[in-house]
């Protein structure tokens, strides 16, 4: 038995007449990183949205913890400790990256906010360095180093993570990598959306694939070494 | 003469700097231009006249009452009238706000008619003398109080956390619900910000002008000459436009012709348009209507 931190049934989500998820259920548990794979439009990050309450359900419960997530809003879910790093990263440009990072704490987290930006600036050191720069300055990778900072900086009890590889060359995926594994191996909770099968298959214990709107198939990862190809017919085809 | 001009301009200027930097408080936060936001200036003078001359409560405490009663009405008109129809098309935000701002206008106009009212003498502070440049007590009044306000404003924005979190959601929204931070709530504050720092302008003029209904409309054109002028969407630019447009309004007055003075504010609006439309401090030239 584990014990399952967020658990997701028959969630239904639409944009206007457009159903997007139809029925979607899975858990994440306590401590695992879980992989959502699924096409491009299948509504990866839609699900995401829903869990943190930017799109409202239809339908169906988003449970963390026992305690109810759907129909509230953003910032309630929030302050349960639901962060999420998001696709197109939504920073502060004109703020510096210190700023970015400790308004990650205002609304939850502020008590122990001191010892996570130390505990960040050790994980990226390149942050350190460019504490005072503008945001808008730094490099993709960079930026999403602050990304991940500022949603850790709330000390979530989940952290999802949407594309953290996306546009970013191999040599920063492979930090990425790094830091999950890391962030993995002090026990935070992570539901990642990931293309790049490489990263998405190192870092998580097991996956799901979204399709039609629905959970197709899923599985451990560790089953499944090796047996990429399979996955990707399963995802694609 | 010179001199005393610059001062007269300043005094002026720092009502309309007040005015501009309330319709950027509402655009920056919300991107509605408040156009019935000439209103709450005339709303906020009307109910400082009525609980000084009516109820005959001190000018001090009246004014206090005025302006947190307008706070209040700014958050109840975010919440109740904009708050439904948010995330609709612009145009229908614009009118709401230009029909509010008419409807507290006939709610003036059917209390006190087209009367125009005299506030009775608030200040009798002794015009002080400088060579021979004149401080009148009430430039001396408004020009000190719009400077600790504007002092206390800026340095809440950028060296406070409030101020911070406050940036935070100019610059990115979606960014702002990603660290938990209640938008709509903000938006509503920013509303009754926007209403207060309005009332206080009116507060202001109450003693030293006229009152009537519709006085919030010529208000109303400054302000958006002086946001012109430093920018649309700029915080310290509205602020500088705003002195710079009183400073103008005077000098074309004194020097070229009097009739200028009402029409500064539209030349004003046309040449920066023409010749330097993101204005002094600008950023983007969008504004969504
Ligand atoms: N705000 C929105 N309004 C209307 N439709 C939307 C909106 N956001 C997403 N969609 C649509 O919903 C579908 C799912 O989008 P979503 O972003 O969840 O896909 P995704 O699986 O994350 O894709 P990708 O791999 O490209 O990031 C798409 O068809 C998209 O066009
Ligand atoms: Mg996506």
């Amino acid at each position: 038995m584990h014990d399952v931190l967020l658990k997701i049934t028959d969630l239904h989500v639409s944009y206007g007449k457009k159903a997007i998820l139809r029925g979607a259920s899975f858990d994440v548990r306590n401590g695992e990183c879980l992989t959502l794979l699924g096409a491009n439009g299948s509504g990866k990050s839609t699900s995401m949205n829903a869990i943190c309450g930017f799109v409202k359900p239809v339908s169906g419960s988003i449970s963390l913890n026992g305690t109810e997530l759907a129909g509230k809003g953003p910032h309630t879910i929030f302050k349960q400790g639901v962060a999420q790093v998001s696709q197109a990263r939504d920073l502060f440009p004109d703020l510096s990256v210190e700023d970015n990072l400790r308004l990650g704490a205002m609304q939850r987290g502020k008590g122990k906010a001191a010892q996570v930006l130390a505990d960040i600036y050790d994980r990226f050191p390149r942050l350190a360095e460019r504490r005072r720069q503008a945001t808008r300055t730094l490099s993709g990778g960079e930026q999403q180093m602050v990304a991940i900072g500022r949603a850790l900086m709330s000390s979530p009890l989940i952290l999802l993570l949407d594309e953290p590889s996306g546009g970013l060359s191999p040599q920063f995926c492979e930090e990425i990598a790094t830091i999950m594994d890391q962030l993995k191996s002090e026990g935070v909770t992570m539901l990642m959306v990931e293309q790049n099968l490489n990263l998405a298959f190192r870092a998580a214990d097991r996956f799901i694939v979204l399709r039609d709107g629905q959970v197709v198939d899923g599985g451990d990862v560790a089953a499944m070494a090796g047996d990429h190809d399979a996955i990707v017919r399963n995802i694609y085809l | 003469m010179f001199l005393q001009l610059t001062l007269s301009g300043v005094s002026q200027g720092a009502i309309y700097a007040l005015i501009a930097l309330s319709l950027t408080v509402v655009y920056r936060s919300t991107t509605i231009v408040s156009f019935g936001h000439g209103d709450f200036v005339m709303a906020g003078a009307f109910l400082t006249y009525v609980l000084v001359v009516a109820i005959g409560i001190a000018f001090l405490p009246a004014s206090l009452i005025a302006i947190v009663a307008m706070f209040l009405l700014g958050v109840a008109f975010s919440r109740g009238l904009i708050g439904p129809i948010r995330g609709g098309p612009h145009v229908g935000l614009a009118l709401m706000s230009i029909s509010f701002g008419f409807t507290l206008r006939g709610i003036a106009r059917t209390v006190w008619g087209r009367e125009v009212l005299p506030m009775p003498r608030v200040f009798d502070i002794d015009p002080i003398f400088i060579g021979s440049v004149v401080i009148t007590g009430d430039a001396l009044f408004i020009i000190s109080i719009v400077a600790v306000l504007l002092v206390v404003f800026f340095t809440v924005l950028h060296f406070t956390d409030i101020g911070k979190m406050v940036q935070a959601v100019y610059q990115s929204e979606r960014g702002a619900r990603l660290i938990g931070i209640d938008v709509e709530r903000f938006h509503n504050f920013s509303w009754g910000l926007g209403a207060a720092l309005g009332a206080v302008a009116g507060v202001l003029i109450a003693p030293i002008s006229l009152l009537h209904p519709d006085l919030g409309a010529s208000f109303l054109i400054k302000g958006f000459a002086a946001m012109t002028l430093g920018g649309f969407g700029s915080l310290a630019g509205a602020v500088l436009g705003g002195l710079l447009l009183g400073v103008a309004e005077q000098y074309s007055g004194a020097y070229i012709d009097t009739t200028l003075i009402d029409i500064t504010a539209y030349l004003l609006i046309i040449a920066v348009l023409l010749i330097r439309p993101r204005g002094l401090f600008g950023r983007k030239v969008v504004v969504k209507v």
